[in-house]
């Protein structure tokens, strides 16, 4: 940083080393403030530690790994997650059942509103909680109409249900039609066979696309860094499921892929205090919510005028 | 500047140090503005408790009698140990008040009546076998044991019964096909109590916080 002794050089001539005293002590002050400056605005880069490893760089696209490869990754999450949350996670890569093509049927007549649903997800599925990111949003709406404009999700009466209301939870309907994976630029999101469409926390560049995209405001961003105490992460993982997502991804409800792919029921199933909520195969015509759309008198899909063909299936009883 | 004076006129060369001089003065005082932050924000999140974890619980909101077996809860068990007080082979006498009302004796003080629009099912032999008080008995006669009370249920609540036995009703924990692992299903009384099926209000797990402070609450709930 020559610059600043610059003018000075014609009536301060040159001492043997080739500067003069004053030029040097200028430019070794000016040079000393303008590192004390570029370090104090590097300073961030310390706080960072989820950093892009060079294997996540690497790493190849989801449907292009090998089993081999895959393994790797695992690896490589299950360790990122225990420096980060100190708990030992059991990360698994879960693939879709042949035959299985999962379905949610929810009871409009039984949910009383109660929001169990919303924070058992948030538990299984290691949702940041401050800020808070939720994949069920439960609406509340006068009685008479199916009317959104109309609802309210804040409500906070003494008890639930209240009178002259009913409660419809939202979250994603896992589309057969799928209006997020369409805009995704880099197919990051996708529908597997089994109707559960999926992100690829890895690959996703959070450019927002599918948010804008999804006409049920399913999708949610990470706005910062997860924030998740180490007594609730829950350690059983998948890798398209409930491990932690980094600063500036998308995620979504995926029907607890790392439970209905291991055969059991979603977390927001077995938490529902009212039996609203169905969910199995819609293949098996054995299954409880193969019943439901067989015999219950009215079901309707949200926003079916949309063609997004929903998986995800509100009924009535009586 | 000390060189502007010794030349004794102004210099370009005077000059640019000036302005050089005051860049540097100027960008050390943001570095230090920047380092100190004086007027630093407050933190930008609102913190948010965690959730009570009796929201995340899945228990059932009872327990029925095949529960109590199992946990082996020999004082909830007593409540089903009849003729410890009742008399064997007589009937106990039921009592109303003038509004047609069951007088639930102080003995079962716990049992709340209310089944039934305006209480209407209020004869205890309605459910409870009256010649012998540890069986139920359907209205068609049948006796029905404790631990079989969906089937006394259903002989008046037949199509809920249906959809109960299909799964459509109530809740099947576990997993979602009986080939891949147990399947656990809530008896009718693992939600409703017998004496008073509706749902009670409960208190709702706190909505959505917002990302900067919540709103007030929304006025109070009014039917439209």
């Amino acid at each position: 940083m020559p610059l600043p002794d610059l003018p000075l050089r014609q009536d301060e001539p040159p001492t043997e080393g080739g500067m003069s005293r004053r030029s040097f002590l200028r430019t070794s002050a000016v040079l000393t403030t303008g590192l004390a400056a570029l370090a104090s605005s590097l300073k961030p880069l310390l706080e960072l530690d989820d950093y892009t490893s060079v294997q996540r760089f690497m790493q190849k696209y989801y449907k292009e790994m090998t089993p081999d490869d895959m393994a790797k990754v695992l690896k490589r999450i299950e360790a990122e997650v225990e420096k980060q949350y100190g708990v030992r996670p059991h990360v698994r890569d879960l693939k879709p059942m042949d035959g299985v093509q999962f379905v949610y049927c929810l009871n409009l007549t039984r949910c009383i509103g109660c929001r169990k649903c919303v924070h058992a997800c948030v538990a299984e599925n290691n949702q940041s909680r401050n800020p808070e990111i939720q994949y069920i949003r439960v609406l509340r709406m006068p009685h008479g109409s199916l009317d959104i404009d109309k609802a309210e999700h804040n409500y906070a009466p003494p008890t639930v249900p209240e009178k002259g209301f009913f409660y419809m939870p939202v979250q994603c309907q896992q589309c057969k039609n799928p209006p997020c994976v369409k805009v995704c630029p880099v197919h990051a999101t996708w529908q597997e066979t089994d109707g559960i469409t999926v992100i690829d926390y890895d690959w996703c560049i959070g450019c927002r696309y599918c948010e804008a995209a999804c006409p049920y405001w399913a999708r949610r961003f990470n706005f910062t860094k997860p924030e998740i105490p180490k007594d609730r992460l829950n350690p059983e993982m998948a890798y398209l499921g409930n491990r932690p997502r980094r600063q500036g991804v998308m995620e979504k409800c995926h029907f607890c892929i790392q439970r209905t792919r291991a055969g059991k029921m979603p977390a927001c199933h077995d938490v529902c205090p009212a039996g609203a909520r169905k969910f199995g195969n819609v293949l098996d015509p054995n299954s409880e919510v193969a019943y439901i759309l067989r015999t219950k008198r009215v079901f309707i899909q949200l926003k079916e005028e949309l063609g997004t063909s929903p998986r995800f299936f509100y009924y009535f009883d009586v | 500047m000390d060189d502007r004076s010794r030349n004794g006129s102004s210099t370009n060369h005077g000059r640019t140090a000036l302005v050089l001089w005051g860049l540097v003065v100027t960008f050390a005082a943001l570095a230090v503005f920047f380092v100190l932050s004086p007027w630093r924000h407050g933190p930008l999140l609102q913190p948010i408790a965690p959730v009570d974890r009796s929201f995340l619980d899945p228990a059932p909101n009872r327990r029925a009698y095949p529960d109590l077996v199992k946990a082996k809860d020999e004082d909830a068990l007593s409540d089903f140990d009849c003729y410890a007080c009742h008399e064997k082979g007589k009937p106990p006498t039921l009592r109303y008040d003038e509004h047609q009302r069951l007088i639930v004796p102080k003995e079962h003080s716990d049992i709340v009546m209310g089944h039934g629009e305006q209480g209407r099912n209020n004869n205890c032999f309605n459910c409870h076998d009256e010649n012998n008080l540890t069986l139920l008995q359907a209205r068609d006669g049948r006796t029905v044991k404790f631990q079989d009370s969906p089937q006394l249920c259903g002989s008046c609540h037949g199509p809920t019964y249906e959809d109960w036995e299909v799964g459509a009703h109530g809740r099947i924990s576990g997993y979602w096909d009986a080939a891949l692992g147990p399947r656990t299903r809530l008896l009718c009384v693992n939600c409703h109590n017998p004496h008073a099926p509706t749902f009670q209000g409960r208190q709702p797990a706190p909505g959505p916080h917002l990302l900067h402070g919540d709103l007030p609450p929304p006025a109070a709930a009014s039917a439209p």
